[in-house]
């Protein structure tokens, strides 16, 4: 039997919807999930994907992708491959692993609210497409990290880390639940697509793939390349609702892209930035974290947000800023404060990492160079406790990044400060004047207890570096230390004084 | 008397990187809570200084003997403690 060409039955099918006769349109779209707002319900007519694609073409896709993912990886999985890995690349993916496989997850759990409540069965159908795009990712992640386990259990924390009380899995839960999980599903398709898959996620998995290849770690390439193929799709979902809100609510619009690439990006500071710019090996890297937010990012970015007029966010200043420092205050801090991750961070401040860095921040050694030096002083008299931490640093009330961490110190512009706001008798600290306004306006929905409270609030017990460890989930056996042992200090040593070199001779 | 009573403050050092969580008592005087919030940070990540440390809280900067308690720290709340002079020690 001939079939019809999916041009002459594509819109047909998609528009298909139904007319309720006995139950009230609020109960099946009810406004807290649906989050038509200033939108008329009718306006959701018009929502268009770019990308069309029906279900039988969807599964011949995929069913490529996974063949040709699964088979690099059994090819390499009888290789050595994994012995022969940079352990400052291994962080990288350790990284990778444990702060997104279950964020994928997450991603399904709000593709299907997109799938069952969007407003257009056009965006419902494109939204299926998009749960089980991320049902991949998540089975992706979990399978490739899995076979590293017997290897090293650290690898174990792609699908422990989300369970924790771990800071990182803090600050994942607080930046995608009030991306992915609380919102309405117009503000998910603003935030999750449109924002954060359009314009951040091509740093995780383009940059990374460059990085993972030029690293040797071809299977781990090939899994966040194939990801980034789905993503590249139903981030398409972001465009037509933006589309429509712009007609009916810019305001709205504006906000929800402003606060969102806001927290994306001192997100990507810590999960991209020190993998770029300390862990990849000096002869591997391509670009610089900075270069690559402001080719990919930036422009890309800007570009796209003023096609659908709309404006720079108000912060665009500092942003741009923190492109020279968040990072380097983020590595320097999770290296401090090692034992409380599930990877083993570098130094990644050699002598030629760090003229490598000067090169490409000028500032570099004027605003970090000091506390490395101390840090190295003291790793070179032996005395490691001395690098360890033995109090939290205070961490922002809406990033829970540490606070100091989006600026740095001699940096007259943005110094090395909290941000405080009393609201009902309590002091909130921020990171940043953008952090401070984002939680005053959205504190419902974006706000969770820092680890500081936690601990200031009796839950972690003992109530010092080991009680935090353990409440972290922390256990020997998987907590971060220096990837090289302090290997790499060594050639800060002073040489040896040469026999008989001073004081003259007494021969 | 009554017994002293800890206040958890927000404390930056002079030219660290961090703000952090410092437990100090409201019966310390302005010269323990400088030792307190430096004993996070020098000879870690900043080197020693032969040099004295002022705390400065509000705006204010606060005489050395001054307590926690007359001073009105409250808890939570952002102490910055920096050398008075920058001699690094040799």
């Amino acid at each position: 039997m001939a079939r019809m060409k999916r041009e002459e039955w594509y819109n047909i099918a998609r528009d298909v919807d139904w007319t309720r006769s006995y139950v009230d349109e609020e109960a099946v779209f009810p406004e807290w999930l649906s989050g038509s707002g200033k939108v008329p319900r009718e306006a959701w007519k018009s929502w268009d994907e770019p990308y069309k694609c029906a279900y039988s073409d969807y599964v011949a896709t995929q069913r490529e992708k996974e063949g040709s993912v699964y088979a690099v990886k059994a090819a390499l999985q009888r290789s050595n491959i994994f012995e022969s890995l940079d352990e400052g690349w291994k962080s990288t993916a350790k990284v990778h692993f444990g702060a997104v496989s279950l964020v994928e997850y997450l991603a399904v759990l709000a593709e299907q609210r997109m799938g069952r409540f969007g407003l257009s069965p056009a965006w419902r159908n494109m939204a299926v497409f998009g749960a089980l795009d991320e049902i991949r990712h998540t089975q992706m992640d979990l399978y490739l990290a899995h076979e590293f386990i017997a290897k090293d259990p650290q690898f174990d924390w792609a699908l422990k880390a989300y369970h924790t009380n771990c800071w990182c899995a803090i600050v994942g839960r607080a930046t995608f639940d009030g991306m992915m999980m609380n919102p309405n599903v117009v503000d998910i398709a603003i935030q999750l697509p449109f924002t954060f898959e359009t314009g951040f996620t091509n740093l995780q998995f383009v940059a990374l793939a460059a990085d993972a290849l030029e690293s040797g770690d071809v299977s781990f390439a090939n899994m966040i390349s194939s990801t980034q193929t789905d993503e590249a799709r139903h981030a398409q979902q972001g465009g037509p609702t933006l589309e429509i809100l712009m007609q009916h609510d810019p305001k709205r619009a504006q906000w929800m892209i402003d606060k969102t690439f806001w927290i994306s990006a001192r997100l990507f500071s810590l999960l991209t930035g020190p993998g770029m710019d300390y862990y990849t090996p000096l002869e591997h890297r391509k670009q610089s974290y900075k270069e690559f937010m402001e080719e990919w990012i930036v422009a890309e970015f800007l570009r796209l947000i003023e096609d659908y007029g709309l404006k720079k966010p108000w912060y665009w200043e500092e942003f741009l800023a923190g492109l020279e420092t968040w990072h380097h205050s983020l590595h320097l801090g999770v290296w401090f404060w090692r034992q409380t991750v599930w990877m083993k961070p570098q130094g990644g401040v050699s002598k030629a990492e760090r003229a490598w860095l000067q090169e490409k921040y000028p500032h570099w050694e004027e605003q970090w160079g000091p506390i490395w030096d101390t840090l190295i002083q003291n790793i070179n008299a032996g005395n490691i406790g001395g690098t360890l931490p033995e109090t939290l640093p205070w961490l922002c009330n809406l990033c829970h990044l540490p606070i100091g961490t989006a600026a740095s110190p001699n940096n007259p512009k943005y110094p090395v400060r909290s941000y405080p706001l009393t609201h009902n008798g309590y002091t909130y600290h921020f990171c940043s004047r953008p952090c401070r306004q984002i939680w005053w306006e959205d504190k419902d929905m974006l706000h969770q207890k820092t680890i500081v409270e936690h601990l200031l609030t009796g839950e972690i017990q003992p109530p010092d570096v080991g009680g935090i460890l353990a409440w972290m989930g922390l256990t020997p056996e998987v907590m971060g230390d220096d990837a090289y042992k302090y290997k790499w200090a060594e050639e800060y040593r002073e040489p040896a004084p040469v026999a008989g070199a001073e004081g003259g001779s007494h021969a | 008397m009554p017994d002293p009573q800890p206040v958890p403050i927000n404390a930056k050092f002079d030219d660290d990187f961090v703000t952090q969580l410092v437990i100090v008592l409201n019966t310390d005087t302005m010269r323990e809570v400088a030792i307190k919030v430096a004993q996070h940070v020098v000879g870690k990540r900043l080197p020693k200084r032969d040099a004295d440390m002022a705390v400065r809280y509000q705006g204010r900067d606060l005489p050395a003997d001054m307590t926690v308690a007359e001073a009105g720290i409250a808890p939570l709340q952002n102490v910055y403690v920096d050398w008075v002079e920058k001699r690094v020690t040799l």
